[in-house]
């Protein structure tokens, strides 16, 4: 059987199994019948809570009584409970894991660490940032969901520390990432990188509302 | 064997020049870049440096040097009744023009990795090496960054 | 059965460092290993050009983050050796203890880091609440917790304080008890075991021609310690043994390298103690350090990991003309496909982590 792509644009028997070959949305399935959310696409879902939820709320108002009762509930979450990616470059890293030890313990901040990009709130850099590893911190910090943020953790992340003069270390984390919290020392202390999470959270308080009904 | 009948065995061998002891249990030679397969065969099987512990790779402004460093482990070698181990030093001179020499990877599966190394930094290509790719730097790097002649910018900010 | 290659990527919970291991599965036994290096290059070596040789000190600390003092050491006793600079004898006995501490905080960080691997997650801060401790007494000396930049061309940066020795002692005394009980936690436990042995084996002549030294080394029985086959400092005039341990005639597994990390840990506490009863009155610098140096000069030392070597070649100015570093994880990473061919993924932390893996120093 001749498996060429017109043949099987043209015949939907054939497309169980091999894949969508085409993206024009017209030609892949008929529309569903109108107003009945259960059988929509994913974009035409999302069309359908734009009209039927969203632009109904903003136009009565609802949406601005909503985030004025949920802004202070979901900025206390965010704040007292910032996840970050289990990722440790060199030796502000080490600091990071004794800050973890029953000495300083920094877990009493909320603080759990995750192994996934896709269930982490906060990056810390703690390092000097090679070209090799710029790509892939730039990919880490973008399957990372909103809302984010990232904290440069020591001399290297902030400006390229000791390795200034190296060919092969980018000059600081905020050449191509934004940074929100830039914490000094080499190596930093357990006890700054408690500051510094205080400081975020003090900075998430601040500027960062957590909104319910959001695009 | 002691390492006196070893340094004396290695002044009879072909191509080797300069023997000398640094600090009794180091031995120290300038080798000549043709016979080196040959050489290294002979240092592991039957003087017995069982460990290859490192591969330099010098630009001295006309020409390479490269310096390997043997050791023993099981005391093949001894230095007068001690239980010291004992260290050859060989270096090996080499064109600008044609940086090339002989693998070794072969007789010590340690030395793969510096002749990468090397290649890698330095640009002297091994001969009969398995897989002789960038190991340190990225892919498409471009250049040999530990020559001299290398020019590289180095960001200073103002204050 | 389909073979395939899982890449476990730079950010990964079990490699400690930045680095990728490829491994190609047939089903869930792995058959094929391809690691890759190079996350960290800063180029250490080419920026040792560019500075003094007493300023490379500060770029030796931050080589391997785990055990900064050694790497330290190595390079000052390559420069001494180059420059012929005679240490005072009060300083030899100060570098000492400070690299047989530096060794335990060493240890503990491995070990702390090893239990989360195998699943047992507040082994990790049992291991690290002592840490803190060795952390405290490395700083009263030198002034930082974690890279001292305390040894210097020549001597110590000053001399120890009243009542170091005392601290050491409290400190030493709490530890010896607390390593009985963790003998009893992880020793006697049959999940540990069932984890740890009959993994991860490779015999002495393979790791002697792959390149593999120190603790990895010893666990297959073999004898060799460069602290006695090339020694450097007073280790000569101290009483101690070489700790080996081995799983079967002449091989090794994760136990066994377990063990013997844990065995120098009771050695090195011997030798701190009898360190501070020898140790001389005196200065602990050396009266005059040249500038500059020409020729050539190599040392090896016995860092916590493997067999450290350093070679500094200088030209007659007062900056090295060509500094380059072995570091032993760099062939010990490089012989991975020949000690985890045959075995489950599931056995892959287990491994590396009983390996000891520190990537500052590899990558330069």
């Amino acid at each position: 059987m001749d498996m060429s792509r017109e043949k099987i644009r043209g015949n939907p028997s054939l497309r169980k199994g091999l894949g969508s070959k085409t993206t024009d949305s017209t030609k892949i399935m008929e529309d569903p019948p109108a107003g009945d959310w259960l059988v929509l696409r994913s974009d035409q879902l999302l069309k359908w809570i734009d009209d039927a939820v969203y632009n109904v709320a903003e136009s009565t108002g609802v949406r601005e009584v909503v985030d004025r009762v949920t802004r202070p509930i979901f900025n206390y979450a965010q704040r007292f409970s910032p996840h970050p990616l289990h990722f440790g470059i060199m030796c502000c890293a080490i600091e990071m894991g004794q800050a973890s030890a029953p000495d300083h313990d920094i877990d009493r901040l909320g603080l759990v660490y995750r192994s996934s990009p896709r269930q982490c709130d906060v990056l810390i850099v703690n390092g000097p940032v090679c070209e090799k590893l710029r790509p892939k911190l730039k990919t880490l910090y973008e399957q990372m969901p909103e809302p984010k943020w990232v904290i440069a953790m020591g001399e290297c992340a902030i400006s390229g520390g000791p390795y200034w003069d190296s060919y092969s270390v980018v000059a600081g984390a905020d050449t191509f990432m934004p940074v929100d919290v830039y914490i000094p020392g080499c190596p930093v202390r357990p006890e700054a990188l408690m500051h510094g999470f205080l400081t975020l959270q003090k900075k998430i308080r601040e500027k960062e509302p957590g909104m319910f009904l959001r695009r | 064997m002691e390492i006196d009948a070893l340094v004396k065995e290695l002044k009879a061998f072909k191509g080797v020049s300069n023997v000398s002891k640094i600090r009794n249990s180091v031995i120290k030679i300038t080798m000549e870049k043709g016979e080196s397969k040959e050489f290294f065969t002979e240092v592991r099987d039957n003087f017995g440096f069982e460990h290859c512990s490192l591969i330099s790779a010098i630009d001295n402004q006309p020409d390479f040097e490269l310096v390997y460093h043997f050791s023993t482990i099981m005391g093949s070698v001894t230095v007068e009744g001690t239980d010291m181990s004992v260290m050859l030093e060989v270096h090996i001179f080499l064109e600008r023009d044609t940086p090339t020499i002989d693998s070794i990877s072969d007789l010590w599966g340690g030395a793969n990795w510096h002749e990468r190394e090397a290649f890698d930094l330095m640009g002297i290509y091994f001969i009969g090496h398995p897989d002789l790719r960038r190991v340190l730097l990225p892919e498409g790097f471009a250049g040999h960054p530990l020559r001299k002649d290398y020019v590289y910018e180095i960001h200073e900010e103002e204050w | 059965m389909a073979e395939m290659w899982i890449s476990m990527g730079p950010q990964h919970p079990m490699t400690h460092g930045l680095w990728t291991l490829k491994v190609k599965v047939d089903g869930e036994t792995i058959v094929d290993a391809d690691p890759e290096l190079g996350y960290l290059h800063r180029s250490v070596e080419k920026m040792g050009e560019r500075r003094k040789y007493f300023m490379n000190t500060t770029l030796t600390d931050r080589l391997c983050y785990a055990s900064s003092t050694t790497w330290t050491h190595c390079y000052v006793l390559s420069v001494e050796e180059l420059m012929n600079v005679e240490v005072p004898e009060r300083a030899k006995y100060i570098r000492t203890i400070m690299l047989e501490l530096q060794r335990l905080a060493s240890h503990l960080m491995w070990a702390g880091a090893y239990m989360p691997d195998l699943g047992h997650i507040t082994g990790a801060l049992y291991f690290w609440r002592d840490r803190e401790l060795f952390l405290n007494l490395l700083e009263v000396p030198s002034g930082s917790r974690l890279l001292y930049n305390y040894i210097r061309i020549g001597g110590v940066k000053r001399d120890i304080p009243d009542g170091f020795q005392e601290k050491t002692e409290r400190v030493l005394k709490l530890f010896e008890q607390r390593l009985e009980e963790y003998a009893d936690l992880f020793e006697n436990s049959t999940i540990f075991r069932m984890r740890t042995e009959d993994v991860g084996k490779f015999t002495s002549t393979q790791a002697q021609n792959l390149g593999i030294t120190g603790p990895n080394l010893r666990g297959c029985g073999t004898e060799f310690d460069l602290r006695k086959q090339d020694s450097y400092e007073i280790y000569e005039e101290l009483n101690w043994n070489i700790q080996t341990r081995e799983a079967g005639p002449g091989y090794s597994d994760c136990f066994s390298r377990y063990m013997v990390r844990i065995d120098e840990m009771h050695e090195s506490i011997r030798i701190i103690r009898s360190c501070f009863k020898k140790m001389p009155k005196g200065p602990t610098l050396a009266s005059s350090i040249p500038i500059r140096a020409t020729g050539e000069a190599f040392r090896r030392t016995e860092d916590p990991r493997g067999e450290a070597l350093m070679y500094v070649v200088g030209d007659g100015s007062d900056r090295p003309y060509r500094w380059k570093i072995k570091s032993p994880m760099f062939t010990t990473i490089s012989a991975c496909p020949h000690y985890l061919k045959g075995y489950k993924l599931a056995d892959i932390p287990a491994i590396m982590g009983s390996i000891d893996i520190c990537i500052g120093e590899t990558d330069k």
